[in-house]
Formats: structure tokens, C-alpha cells, sequence
């Protein structure tokens, strides 16, 4: 009967008037609730939290101060405090004590230091709320918190809105819905929420990548509570590959620049040797009907292009190409004939490539991408034939020589009389290409290449800040002198030795700039050549 | 994405305000029992891993709110559920009157592709109090009528049959998830030069 008493009263009271007794006497406060851990741990053993009820303690905590928005213009204002709730309310994950044998222990990620503590998250759901990956964690295991984001994203939805970001605790939340799918990315990086959605943009081409966008819509069309992760089991690799690119992998490595730059990077080759191999392509490629794209690449880098013409590749499409070359140990083996759909050249449909090395003996990989489905004995004798004509003309060896030494020791060789200059990016603007020496000391440890992502980012942020972009930055910092600078024709990015000064850099620069100017076909391919 | 076998089933529990959704979610998951009545607002969210025929299931259940202006997400909470809880109180003969509405709703809202034949539970709750005021025949002929959904008599407060209803609650989910093949019709080759890959797309900046 007590239950209904209290049912009553709660009925006739008002709306305000009834979260205030939602916070008494068990319920936390926002602001706080992160910092007391220890106790809410406790706490929320016992309760239910509701995602709502925190969402609106919220906007009306921040309707006075709405000081919580920090890029203006966002429609985020107030939803700062949901972003704990966020933490909050996903609580009631199940502790099953009671479990049933047989099943392999609950486990709880969002009370895991290692797992809260991590760098950056990665989610993908369905619109329904269903989980298709997590970066870190059993997808399973974390039900409720994608439950909370698509309660946070519908909720936005409903006043005709749509939630950009979340800005709480040193963390920034970033989201993105494309058909069917809500994508969120979270860090305590330096990245932007701009440079996040990039990223989430990468994810989304993955996974039309590999089911195309009419397969999935149609699936989601059908059953609105597909389960994705039927379709995509077997492919896990490639989406933590693509999101293992910068230092929260906790690897060293170039990557996060070409994608911070929407770039690719190129394999650095003597002009003469480079145009031996696109016309070995082109002369064994140029009778095959329906043939779109030829692609050869070495280490991540790309060695050549030759395409059909009126058609050419868009960088995101070439790294789902990097990426599923990268984290594919059978292509090495045996040739392979794979569909693949490169989104920004056609969304609706896959493209079928030949991938092979071109020799035991030489590790860069050809791919040759047609729309015909029965091509693959037409592509597999051109690329005999290219390799043959590549062997018998010593390309192969030049490949190798630049493969065994790599090639910033011999960049930062020629760039001498520059010792002070630690690292840079240029990128010209005709083509999505980048240079990127890769990392020497003190960069080559975690924490230093930390703060070098940081820095990088903070100026790429700014320069293409949509609403007010910088064309020349020079920062003294503590540990180095930054330089960012956007001309018409290229981008360049530039970190020196603390104790430079500015004549200096100036000097150093024009130095760079000339000396790259004059290798700019070694490391750049201005045209890429057709059938 | 991990393991072809594990399945996720999106569970949405309705019903009128104080019946004891909230409680049933609660003795379900946390083999806990309150009280104390606060009212949901929004939606509350609740995991449970369970094992229906060998097969590990992890139930992602949906607590909505029962009072109708806390009702803010209708249709995004609906939607893509694989099976409704429609929970009524034996004592309160309105609550069950109104599970009409409730499936009505559902139905609308979630639109889903086979409304015949969606899975739907009924459960009769609070049958550990005395004032029963639906009898159990009342409650079977309406289910009967609704194409045979299965109805169970649950108490939140003494965990009666809570466990069992949620175990049926699973089987008939997944059996309809078993049902649905893959579709496996692939997409169509590329016509080049057609609209999708039009050589002049501008959002072809290139390499």
C-alpha cells in the first residue's frame, strides 16, 4: 500500500518539485559525482539512476551560467553536466552475482581505472541503441552505456537538434550520425571535436568499406534491430588498426598525421625510377576494359597511381586501401581477389581488387581495382608482367634500397644546416599528399610524442578553425618554438629547438621551403598518370 | 564485435506509472527489492547477461517511464526492439485496461515488421498483495486474444517468477532473431559513370 501512497503524491507534484525529491536522499550531484568515486561505487549499487533526471538537473544547473559551452555556436549548452551522467547513469550494469554458471565472469569496465582511464574511445551503435564496437572493452559488457548515448542523441534530436559535442571533466565527446549508425568519440586528447569527427568519418568509411552504404540501409530498412556485428564479425582488425594511429595505441608511429591532414604520405623515389614503374603499369594496364584504379604502395606509402581517366582517388578512399593492406598478413602469401568499396568513389558498390606483392623478394604491394567481378585472371597476368618489367628495368631493386633505408635518414641528411629542426609537415595544397620525416629524438618516446600530437593538433586546429583561420602561427613554447603557416600553395608545420630565435626560424624556413621545392618530385606526385 | 555466437537483445518494459517496472528491472538485475516509489524519468538502462539454448544473451533492458510527461523519447526508445514487457498491476484494474493502449502504442511507435507476430510478454505484478483486483482468467483471455502472448504473475517484492518470465522473455526474442537471415543480396556492380561515381563528385579532392 506504500507504494501506492507515494505513487500518488508523486503524480500531483510538479515536475520541478519531483526532482528535487529524485535527489534526496540517495542521489549525487552531478558536478561532484566523478571525484567521489569511492563512495558512489557504493551508492550506485543501490540505485537506479536515471539518464534523464541528470540531463535535466543539468540544464537547469547551467541555464544561469551557461559559461559550460566552450565552442561556440554548438548547441551543447547545458549538456555538459549529462556528459557525467554519462558516468553515472550506466551504473546499474548488472553485477550478477547470481550468475549462472558456465557464463565467464561479469565484468564491470565502468567502474576499471584502466578502462575510465583510458586515452581515447571509440563507440559505434545502431539508431535502435544496439552496440557494434568498442574500442576498448567487451561491446557486449557496456550494453548500458550505449544505451545512454542513444538516449542522449535522440533526446537532442527530438527539439529538431542534433548534439555535436560534449565538453565535461577534461574530457570531449564527439558525435556523428550517418543513416543508420550513431558514431561517438572520446578523448583527453588535444584533438578538436573537428579533427574527432574526422576520425569518426574514417570509422564510418570502414564500415561501408565493407558492406557498402545500399547493403547496410537496406539491412536497417528491413530490421531495424539488426545486429551489425553479424556482418561485420571477422573485421574487427581493421577498425582497431585504423584507430590505432595515434600515441593512445601506445605506439610510436607517423600515422595520426596523415589522417590529422586528410593526407596520404608518399614513398619517396629518384623521378626517373618512378616514372619506369607507372609506365610499366600503364603499358600492361591499358587494354583492360573497366580497370579503375592501380595503386601501388610500400610501408604504408603510396609508390604509384595510375587511374582511368575522369576518375580519381579521394585520400580517405586510399587509406581504407592503407589500411586493409596494413593489417592483411595473407595478401603476402598468395595473391587474393577482394571486394572492396572505396566510399568517395562510390558509396553503393564494391570495386573487386587483385592484391599481390609484387615478388618474394620485393614488399610493395600492387592492387588492381576493377568493376568487373570476372576479371581477376586478366589482372593476375598484367601483374606478372609488371613485375617482370619492373625486375628486368632494376625497379624492384630501387624500391628495396629506399625500403632497407629509410628515408628520413637520408632526408634529414639533406637537410643539414638545420640541426634545430626537430620535426614538420608540409603538405601542398593541389594534392592531399604529405611530408613527414618520421620521429627522431626526443620524440621517440610515448609521453614526448604525446606532446608533439598535442602541439600538432592544436595548430592544425587553428589554422583551419572554421571560423576564424590563422594563416601564420609562432609560438615560443617551454620545450620547443612551433611555426604553422598556410600560403597559397602549401601547409607547413614546423617544431625547432627551444633556444631558436625568430630570425633564425625565418631563415631555417626558407632554407626547408627551397630545399623541399627543389625535391618536390622525390617526395610528392604532382600528376597521377592514366591508362 | 566479438564471437558470431553472442547475441544482444534490446528488451523495452511498458506499462502504466507505479506498477513496478522499475522494481521488476531491479529484482531481475540486482535481485533487489525497494519500497520506496520514485518515478522514472526518461528511461532507465539495465544489462544482463543470460544463457538461453547454450547461447550466451546479453539482455540490454530499457526502463521506460510510466507517466505520460516523462514519456520525452517515445519513438527512440522503441525503436529496433526486439521484445516489449508490458507489465500491468493485479491490483489496479486501470493499469490493465490501459495494456490495450500501451501494445497499441508499441506497435505504432516501433513500427516493426511483423506486428502479428512481435514477441510481447505480459506480466501481472504485485500478486504478493491481497487486494488483488484482476483475476488471472481476465489477464489469459485478453493475452489469448492478442495472439497467444505469454503472460506470467510476477512479484518484484518477493522475486516470484521474475526470473523465469525473463528467461521466456529471452527464448522468444532470439527465436525471431533466428528466423531473420542474413540478407544476403549483394549490391549491384558498378556502372561507371553513373550518378554514384560521377567523375566531376566535387568532394573528389585528390590525391
Amino acid at each position: 500500500m506504500e507504494v501506492e501512497q507515494t505513487s500518488m503524491r508523486s503524480d500531483t507534484n510538479s515536475t520541478s518539485e519531483y526532482l528535487d525529491a529524485e535527489g534526496d536522499p540517495d542521489a549525487i550531484e552531478p558536478e561532484t559525482s566523478l571525484y567521489q568515486e569511492a563512495d558512489f561505487e557504493q551508492e550506485a549499487e543501490q540505485q537506479n539512476h536515471s539518464i534523464i533526471s541528470e540531463l535535466r538537473d543539468g540544464l537547469d544547473a547551467t541555464r544561469d551560467t551557461s559559461a559550460l559551452s566552450p565552442e561556440p555556436g554548438q548547441h551543447t549548452k547545458g549538456l555538459a553536466a549529462s556528459a557525467e551522467s554519462l558516468a553515472l547513469s550506466t551504473s546499474t550494469s548488472a553485477k550478477t552475482e547470481d550468475s549462472i554458471s558456465g557464463l565467464e565472469e561479469e565484468y564491470d569496465y565502468q567502474h576499471d581505472s584502466l578502462w575510465r582511464g583510458q586515452k581515447k574511445h571509440i563507440f559505434i551503435l545502431s539508431e535502435a541503441g544496439k552496440p557494434i564496437f568498442s574500442l576498448h572493452g567487451n561491446e557486449d559488457k557496456l550494453a548500458t552505456l550505449f544505451g545512454v548515448i542513444q538516449a542522449l542523441v535522440s533526446f537532442v534530436q527530438l527539439g529538431q537538434d542534433a548534439i555535436t559535442s560534449i565538453h565535461a571533466a577534461g574530457i570531449k565527446f564527439a558525435f556523428m550520425q550517418r543513416s543508420s549508425l550513431i558514431l561517438v568519440a572520446a578523448t583527453r586528447s588535444n584533438m578538436s571535436v573537428q579533427q574527432l569527427q574526422l576520425q569518426l568519418g574514417d570509422v564510418y568509411n570502414q564500415i561501408l568499406s565493407i558492406l557498402t552504404y545500399s547493403h547496410m540501409t537496406k539491412i536497417f530498412e528491413k530490421r531495424k534491430n539488426f545486429d551489425l556485428r553479424r556482418l561485420l564479425s571477422g573485421s574487427e582488425r581493421l577498425f582497431y588498426n585504423l584507430l590505432a594511429n595515434d600515441s593512445s595505441s601506445a605506439k610510436v608511429s607517423n600515422n595520426i598525421f596523415t589522417f590529422l591532414t586528410n593526407s596520404i604520405l608518399v614513398f619517396p623515389l629518384a623521378t626517373a625510377i618512378r616514372s619506369q614503374i607507372t609506365s610499366a603499369i600503364q603499358s600492361n594496364c591499358s587494354k583492360i576494359k573497366n580497370l579503375v584504379f592501380a595503386v601501388l604502395i610500400a610501408n604504408n606509402k603510396l609508390i604509384a597511381l595510375v587511374r582511368m581517366k575522369k576518375y580519381s582517388i579521394h585520400p580517405a578512399d586510399l587509406r581504407m586501401i592503407f589500411n586493409l593492406v596494413e593489417c592483411s598478413e595473407s595478401f603476402k602469401s598468395s595473391e587474393n581477389w577482394s571486394p572492396i568499396c572505396l566510399p568517395k568513389f562510390d558509396m553503393n558498390g564494391y570495386l573487386h581488387a587483385h592484391v599481390s606483392y609484387l615478388a618474394n623478394d620485393c614488399q610493395a604491394c600492387l592492387l588492381l581495382l576493377s568493376v568487373d567481378r570476372d576479371a581477376f585472371f586478366t589482372l593476375a597476368e598484367a601483374k606478372a608482367k609488371i613485375t617482370e618489367k619492373l625486375r628486368k628495368n632494376h625497379c624492384l631493386e630501387a624500391i628495396n634500397e629506399e625500403l632497407k633505408q629509410p628515408f628520413n635518414a637520408k632526408l634529414y641528411q639533406q637537410v643539414v644546416g638545420i640541426p634545430e629542426l626537430r620535426h614538420f609537415l608540409y603538405k601542398p595544397k593541389s594534392t592531399a599528399q604529405l611530408l613527414c620525416p618520421t620521429l627522431r629524438h626526443p620524440y621517440k618516446s610515448l609521453v614526448e610524442l604525446e606532446r608533439l600530437e598535442a602541439i600538432y593538433c592544436d595548430l592544425l586546429h587553428r589554422i583551419h578553425n572554421g571560423s576564424r583561420p590563422l594563416k601564420l602561427i609562432y609560438e615560443v613554447k617551454e620545450r620547443e618554438v612551433v611555426l604553422a603557416w598556410a600560403t597559397g600553395t602549401y601547409e607547413l608545420y614546423a617544431v625547432f629547438e627551444p633556444v631558436v630565435d625568430k630570425a633564425t626560424v625565418i631563415k631555417y624556413v626558407d632554407k626547408l621551403i627551397k630545399w623541399i621545392e627543389k625535391e618536390y618530385d622525390v617526395y610528392f606526385i604532382r600528376n597521377h598518370a592514366t591508362f | 564485435m566479438s564471437g558470431r555466437k553472442k547475441s544482444l537483445l534490446k528488451v523495452i518494459i511498458l506499462g502504466d506509472s507505479s506498477v513496478g517496472k522499475t522494481s521488476l528491472m531491479n529484482q531481475y538485475v540486482n535481485k533487489r527489492f525497494s519500497n520506496q516509489y520514485k518515478a522514472t524519468i526518461g528511461a532507465d538502462f539495465c544489462t544482463k547477461e543470460v544463457v538461453v539454448n547454450d547461447r550466451v544473451v546479453t539482455m540490454q533492458i530499457w526502463d521506460t517511464a510510466g507517466q505520460e510527461r516523462f514519456q520525452s523519447l517515445g519513438v527512440a526508445f522503441y525503436r529496433g526492439a526486439d521484445c516489449c514487457v508490458l507489465v500491468y498491476d493485479v491490483t489496479a484494474p486501470n493499469s490493465f485496461k490501459n495494456l490495450d493502449s500501451w501494445r497499441d502504442e508499441f506497435l505504432i511507435q516501433a513500427s516493426p515488421r511483423d506486428p502479428e507476430h512481435f514477441p510481447f510478454v505480459v506480466l501481472g505484478n504485485k500478486v504478493d498483495l491481497d487486494n488483488r483486483q484482476v483475476s488471472t482468467r481476465r489477464a489469459q483471455q485478453w493475452c489469448q486474444s492478442k495472439n497467444d502472448i505469454p503472460y506470467y504473475e510476477t512479484s518484484a517484492k518477493e522475486g516470484i517468477n521474475v526470473e523465469m518470465a525473463f528467461q521466456v522473455i529471452a527464448k522468444n526474442a532470439l527465436e525471431l532473431e533466428a528466423e531473420a537471415e542474413v540478407i544476403n543480396d549483394f549490391p549491384d556492380q558498378i556502372t561507371l559513370g553513373s550518378q554514384n561515381n560521377r567523375p566531376g563528385n566535387p568532394d573528389n579532392c585528390q590525391c
